[in-house]
């Protein structure tokens, strides 16, 4: 689903690539933590995922796309496939709950009929039943994750992206953002998340990427966080 | 569309002042545009009834002559001999002759028919003049030929063009300059105007164009609204500037000019016409040229 052959992303201006040579292989149906030190790549390659970013040299593959390769015009097709979820949730603060996520179906043309159904249906999965005519303000920190989840995968992506998730929530809510994307990753939804969250990787026993310095240092099923080498 | 719409109109009423800002720079300049237009048109048609400043024109004898040295209608061997002087000298890049009845055609376009027909007309074909009208190689050079044809037989009178047109083309040119002039310094403050616009609006609405990118919205999508922004308010503003000509050319020509000043044929509505074509590629042009190459920048996808 997403594969990393030897890809290096170096930033124009900056002496050490912020990627380097990196071959990682990730399979549809699995869930991936990234883990690292700030600094040690792991925007970088998300962004290579997203595409916002291209390698200077090696390849990246998502969803059987060499992303060097595809034409510009072709860069939202390929996101309209991931999903992604940020740490600051990123929600539109003058629109509703069901309206923030039903606007990710909206621009890419999806019938109003097909919102009016999915959008009460992703809501009611990500535990937002009811709470559809709220503004983001007002809700908890939690909640509005959720619903930046529900946006995320209101259009059935392949791949969920989430750089730090839980980055702004406290222990307890983030076991439940967690869950979330457990569930999320039980439909067949291949899940890359971002973190700093050691409790959270004890917790989950998942595959575990871990990069410095831009170089992939662990690689490893049913990880933890805090692998010592 | 839906979500294309609406934003147009929240789009259009956020940045308000900005877009009044652009409406009025891109309305003056391209009335001033419209203006120059006109004026070029304007000085086509003195041209076309008055020759233009390359031209002199010499006046040939009628039957009954103010001139004393003419004995008479001029002959067709005087006009013959008078052609062969012209032809032969180095200053004439052409001539030809312009008959009664030419003559008669003019003069009845530019006073109106009605004064022309009917039982007691203020004139007939035979009162006009026969002319040669000779266009100069080099409008200073015409002392030579002046001299050349003013002493043969059959010579009325010689009107050099530069006498009576130069004032008249020399205020239209300058009125030209001045109204081209300053609608390139208007156009230049419109395009920047339009694009500190766009840069306002890409601002007030990243949060939006970010999650459209990521969710992956067409590019096309994205820059729709601006795009109608821009084809807005270029409407509006060739709307204003058009209404801005018609004034002009209503209240300005028709109702003051053509009244007081009737010898110099004036421009119309026809020509009102061309301006207004001339304004309505130029604005939309305007708008939309910098917010195709400025969404491009700010909303790189």
């Amino acid at each position: 689903m997403i594969r990393f052959e030897k890809a290096t992303m170096a930033y124009p201006g900056t002496g050490r690539p912020a990627l380097d040579q990196v071959t990682v292989d990730i399979e549809k149906g699995e869930f991936v933590f990234l883990v690292g030190t700030s600094g040690s790549g792991k925007s970088t390659a998300l962004r290579l995922v997203l595409r916002e970013i291209r390698p200077t040299s090696g390849r990246v593959y998502v969803a059987g796309k060499e992303i060097n390769r595809l034409a510009a015009w072709k860069v939202p097709r390929l996101r309209r496939q991931i999903g992604t979820v940020f740490q600051d949730f990123r929600l539109l603060p003058n629109k509703t709950v069901s309206e923030n996520v039903a606007f990710a179906l909206e621009v890419i043309g999806k019938s109003r009929s097909e919102i009016r159904t999915t959008v009460p249906e992703t809501l009611e999965l990500v535990g937002l039943e009811g709470k559809g005519d709220r503004m983001p303000d007002e809700l908890s920190g939690g909640e509005q994750q959720r619903v930046a989840v529900a946006r995320a995968f209101v259009n059935r992506p392949m791949i969920l992206i989430a750089d730090e998730p839980t980055g702004n929530l406290d222990p307890s809510t983030s076991v439940g953002i967690m869950k979330l994307l457990d569930r999320i990753n039980r439909t067949g939804t291949t899940v890359v998340m971002a973190t700093h969250d050691h409790g959270i990787v004890d917790q989950m026993r998942k595959r575990v990427v871990e990069l410095e310095d831009g170089h992939v240092v662990r690689d490893q099923a049913q990880g933890v966080y805090g692998f010592q080498h | 569309m839906r979500y294309v719409f609406s934003n147009l109109g929240q789009g259009l009423r956020r940045n308000l002042s900005m877009h009044i800002a652009v409406v009025l720079t891109l309305f003056v300049s391209l009335t001033l545009v419209g203006l120059g237009l006109l004026l070029n048109q304007q000085a086509d048609k003195a041209a076309q009834q008055w020759g233009s400043q390359l031209q002199i024109t010499v006046w040939l004898c009628k039957a009954d002559d103010d001139n004393p040295t003419c004995t008479g209608e001029v002959t067709d061997a005087q006009k013959d001999a008078i052609a062969e002087v012209v032809e032969e000298n180095p200053e004439v890049a052409d001539h030809h002759f312009e008959s009664k009845e030419e003559a008669f055609e003019k003069i009845k376009e530019l006073l109106g028919p009605e004064k022309f027909d009917g039982p007691n007309p203020a004139a007939t074909a035979d009162d006009m003049p026969e002319s040669l009208w000779i266009t100069l190689e080099d409008p200073d050079e015409y002392e030579g030929i002046t001299s050349a044809v003013i002493g043969l037989a059959g010579v009325s009178d010689i009107r050099d063009a530069r006498e009576t047109l130069e004032p008249i083309y020399d205020s239209i040119s300058a009125l030209q300059l001045g109204a081209l002039g300053t609608a390139v310094f208007l156009v230049l403050a419109a395009l920047l105007l339009v694009g500190n616009t766009i840069r306002l609006a890409a601002f007030a609405r990243r949060r939006e164009i970010g999650i459209m990118r990521l969710v992956g919205a067409s590019t096309i999508y994205i820059t729709m609204p601006f795009l109608l922004e821009a084809v807005v308010t270029a409407l509006v503003s060739v709307a204003l500037a058009g209404g801005a000509l018609a004034a002009f050319v209503y209240f300005g020509v028709e109702e003051r000019l053509a009244d007081n000043l009737g010898f110099i044929p004036w421009v119309g509505w026809p020509e009102y016409l061309n301006a207004l074509g001339l304004v309505a590629i130029v604005g939309p042009v305007l708008t939309l040229l910098p917010t195709l190459l400025l969404t491009r920048k700010y909303l790189k996808v």
